[in-house]
């Protein structure tokens, strides 16, 4: 049985009600008395509980906007996944809602439909359920999708680095646990021919780009099966046909580099889209306000997604700068500042996918700041000393995996919660042999020969035709 | 004139004229290829620094010709990027001293970038920067070629004149490379408020068709059998100024213009040096470490015993360039000392 959630007549003197902020998400359970949003007259804010025990199946109204005495805001229903149709007010249901530029928390994720991009970059995957889950219209496969790359990544740094504490790993390694949904969540709102320019820190972008687990696994290794054929090693990943661009190892270069490609999109005509990833730390030097401001006169087709770890190497933001959002500092460009929540994918994808239509539509540039943290250190050997453990356990209780793991199971029947679990079970099985099958190729690739130290270092011309 | 149409029209040029002429051609044939950089294309404007791009942005547009912030590390960054996806941009320094404000973007990023991606991508873009001393002092006039010659994946260019300035414009611009291009202030006649006091303004017929000048070739300009002299943009015209000198005392020197340095043609250097068995290398650039070192260490290694005496180089002083006349005119290497030199070296 599906009933309406409304705006009460909370016994104000006219004005304006604005529904400010949801108590709950969709999917969530809501027994009666909860509190389920609240409500902004010109006098007051005031709660608005939940009536009945329910699964709030859909949210109706964003955060944010104006609504009337009696109105319908959301949707409760006995069963997660109930079909709508039958209680289906008006078209209201059919009806993107607006989503306010900062306010990216889940709940407002809704309004952007999980199209083919997300298919296009995620891959196949095995249906779970036809249901609506939590995450703003996108579908369980969708969402198992970024669950699956998430794990990947998170697998894979966490076998790298047990095969660096046994001394196995040439080089250096700057690890990424932590901000996964970061990548995932942005890269899944790009098309395949999107490119996308990463850092030092590469790992969970050029993977949920796409890249080839192999060939940046041998370049790791330094093996001539690399994407790089060993020449450019752990900070420097790739995989051009994937739309991953080189990453770059100086601090914030990637930025009027991304800008150059976006603009070299415009000039011919294209609409693909440059993304250039950078952390917190990048946002203090020159590369940053040159290319950012150039990008933003230009109305370049890029979106700038600040990873803010709250650490620049062992440096603390607050020792670094004396604004707090990064995003804040999009007003000195004229263009949109956005903070979402770094460990919730869904809100990560929809505010993504926001900047990337804005971007691909002409309507320029956007600065998006994730909140995340990396659980490891800078890079390998940083303890991490600088940090307190409450601080860590604190961002590890906000994992995004777990996270995106309860919603997926939770939101099921209850029938059906055996075998979705077991399908996640076995999508990380899955991902660490895949892990450990590319380091197997890696460390059995052949060296590369001494002689391709020397080149190449021209590009030939093309003969004349 | 058209891209790829060869004519036999001639028509007489300055270099800022043929190198204006160059962008022209490639901006007709190629949609891949556009300009950046501060003041280049405004309305109203002067055509950059130097006028080289005057006009064009009424032919090519704004987005084509693009005024940038004053910004040289997002020029040159947004440069690698276009190239990185298929653009060929043509980015502009003002004043070949800002480019230090890049020197990322050339040195860590243009030039790695095909290498580092072993071959996966490269970075065809053309750096454009006046150099050369005119009385603007040490940030506005300073040579920097020993700056690229250094970095591994960059070539460097540096014409003496306006056939050489447009066919290598061409050539660079159709380069897959990044290709550092030197043009020295006081060759490229400017005109009214634009010209520059002291310069020298080659003026040349040059083809109003389409045309390229191969990169990594010297050219010897004067023939001579009793040294051999090595010298680059406007020193070039300062030595065969000097040859004419030496000619009138009885030694005929061979001048050769160093117009690119990387690659550089060590074959041409290197014959003419075992003729004459004396050289003589000119530069603008300061003494230690400039691209005459590195050309005198290879004809070292090469030819040592077949040279008569130790090579000789005339170069601005291991100072920053001062900016008063008299200064400026005893910091730029001089035909006379270039005389001096060369007699020193021709006494037997």
């Amino acid at each position: 049985m599906i009933a309406r959630v409304i705006v009460p007549d909370l016994g104000v003197t006219g004005g304006e009600l604005k529904l400010v902020q949801w108590q709950a998400r969709e999917g969530d359970f809501v027994t009666s008395g909860t509190s389920l949003f609240l409500v902004e007259s010109d006098k007051a804010t005031h709660e608005v509980e939940a009536f009945q025990d329910g699964y709030v199946r859909r949210i109706l109204v964003a955060e944010g906007a104006q609504v009337e005495i009696g109105s319908t805001v959301a949707l409760l229903a006995d069963t997660i996944d109930e079909p709508l149709d039958a209680a289906t007010p008006d078209a209201a249901l059919d009806t993107a809602v607006e989503t306010p530029s900062r306010a990216s928390r889940s709940t407002c994720a809704q309004g952007v439909e999980a199209t083919a991009p997300a298919e296009d970059l995620l891959g196949p995957g095995a249906p779970l359920s036809d249901s609506q889950l939590p995450g703003g219209g996108l579908s369980a496969e969708t969402l198992t999708r970024m669950y699956r790359r998430m794990v990947l990544i998170r697998r894979y740094e966490d076998h790298l680095y047990k095969l660096f504490l046994q001394g196995r790993v040439p080089g250096t390694l700057h690890q990424c646990q932590g901000q996964e949904a970061v990548a995932v969540g942005v890269c899944a709102g790009l098309r395949k021919d999107d490119v996308i320019f990463s850092t030092h820190r590469p790992v969970g972008h050029v993977l949920a780009k796409g890249a080839s687990l192999e060939a940046i696994t041998a370049e790791i290794w330094g093996k001539a099966t690399g994407c790089a054929g060993g020449k450019g090693g752990q900070m420097h990943l790739m995989d051009v046909a994937a739309g991953v661009m080189p990453s770059n190892a100086i601090v914030g270069a990637n930025i009027p580099i991304a800008t150059g490609s976006a603009l070299g999109f415009k000039l011919s005509g294209s609409d693909r889209v440059a993304v250039s990833f950078f952390g917190d730390g990048a946002t203090n030097i020159g590369a940053f306000h040159e290319g950012i401001n150039l990008a933003a006169v230009k109305e370049a087709p890029v979106v700038f997604v600040c990873e803010n770890n709250l650490y620049a190497a062992s440096t603390h933001i607050s020792l670094s700068s004396k604004v707090t959002d990064i995003a804040d500092r999009a007003a000195a460009y004229g263009i949109p500042g956005v903070v979402v929540d770094g460990m919730d994918v869904t809100a990560v994808y929809h505010s993504a996918r926001e900047a990337i239509e804005r971007a691909r539509s002409g309507r320029g540039p956007t600065l998006l700041e994730c909140k995340t943290y990396r659980y490891p250190g800078h890079s390998r050997g940083d303890p991490g000393n600088y940090r307190g453990t409450e601080e860590l356990e604190a961002w590890r209780g906000r994992d995004p995996i777990p996270r995106l793991h309860d919603q997926l199971v939770t939101a099921c029947e209850i029938d059906e919660r055996r075998r979705v679990e077991k399908r996640l079970v076995d999508i990380e099985a899955q991902c660490q042999e895949d892990v450990e099958a590319a380091v197997r190729f890696a460390m059995q690739s052949p060296e590369p020969p001494p002689e391709a130290c020397f080149g190449p270092i021209f590009a030939e011309r093309e003969a004349p035709p | 004139m058209s891209p790829g149409e060869v004519s036999n029209d001639k028509r007489a040029m300055t270099m800022a004229e043929a190198l204006r002429d160059a962008m022209t051609i490639a901006l007709r044939g190629d949609p891949t290829v556009f300009l950046l950089g501060e003041d280049i294309g405004v309305s109203g404007g002067f055509g950059g620094g130097f006028t080289v791009t005057l006009g064009l942005s009424d032919e090519f547009g704004h987005d084509r010709v693009m005024d940038t912030p004053i910004s040289e590390n997002a020029i040159v960054g947004a440069a690698v990027g276009a190239a990185m996806v298929g653009m060929r941009p043509v980015a502009e320094m003002q004043y070949g001293d800002f480019v230090f404000l890049a020197m990322d973007q050339v040195v860590n990023q243009a030039a790695k970038t095909h290498y580092m991606t072993d071959g996966g991508l490269r970075a065809p873009l053309v750096l454009r920067l006046p150099v050369g001393a005119s009385t603007r002092g040490a940030q506005h006039g300073q040579s920097s070629e020993a700056w690229f010659l250094h970095t591994p994946g960059l070539r460097v260019v540096c014409p003496s004149n306006p056939y050489d300035a447009k066919g290598l414009l061409l050539a660079s611009i159709r380069d897959n490379n990044p290709v550092v291009f030197l043009e020295h202030k006081l060759l490229y006649g400017g005109k009214g408020g634009r010209k520059e006091k002291t310069s020298v303004d080659p003026v040349m017929d040059v083809p109003c068709g389409d045309y390229e000048v191969s990169l990594g070739s010297v050219a010897v300009r004067r023939s001579g059998a009793d040294l051999t002299i090595l010298a680059n943009m406007l020193m070039l015209h300062r030595a065969l100024g000097a040859a004419e000198e030496l000619s009138l005392r009885g030694i005929e020197a061979e001048v050769i213009d160093m117009r690119c340095l990387l690659p550089l043609d060590m074959e041409t250097v290197e014959a003419s040096a075992r003729k004459t068995k004396r050289v003589l290398i000119v530069e603008e650039d300061n003494l230690t470490g400039g691209w005459g070192a590195e050309v005198a260490a290879r004809l070292g290694e090469t030819l040592f015993h077949r040279l008569e005496k130790p090579i000789r180089r005339v170069a601005a002083p291991d100072t920053p360039l001062p900016c008063a006349t008299a200064l400026e005119r005893e910091y730029v290497p001089s035909a006379e000392r270039i005389v001096k030199a060369a007699m020193g070296l021709s006494r037997r």
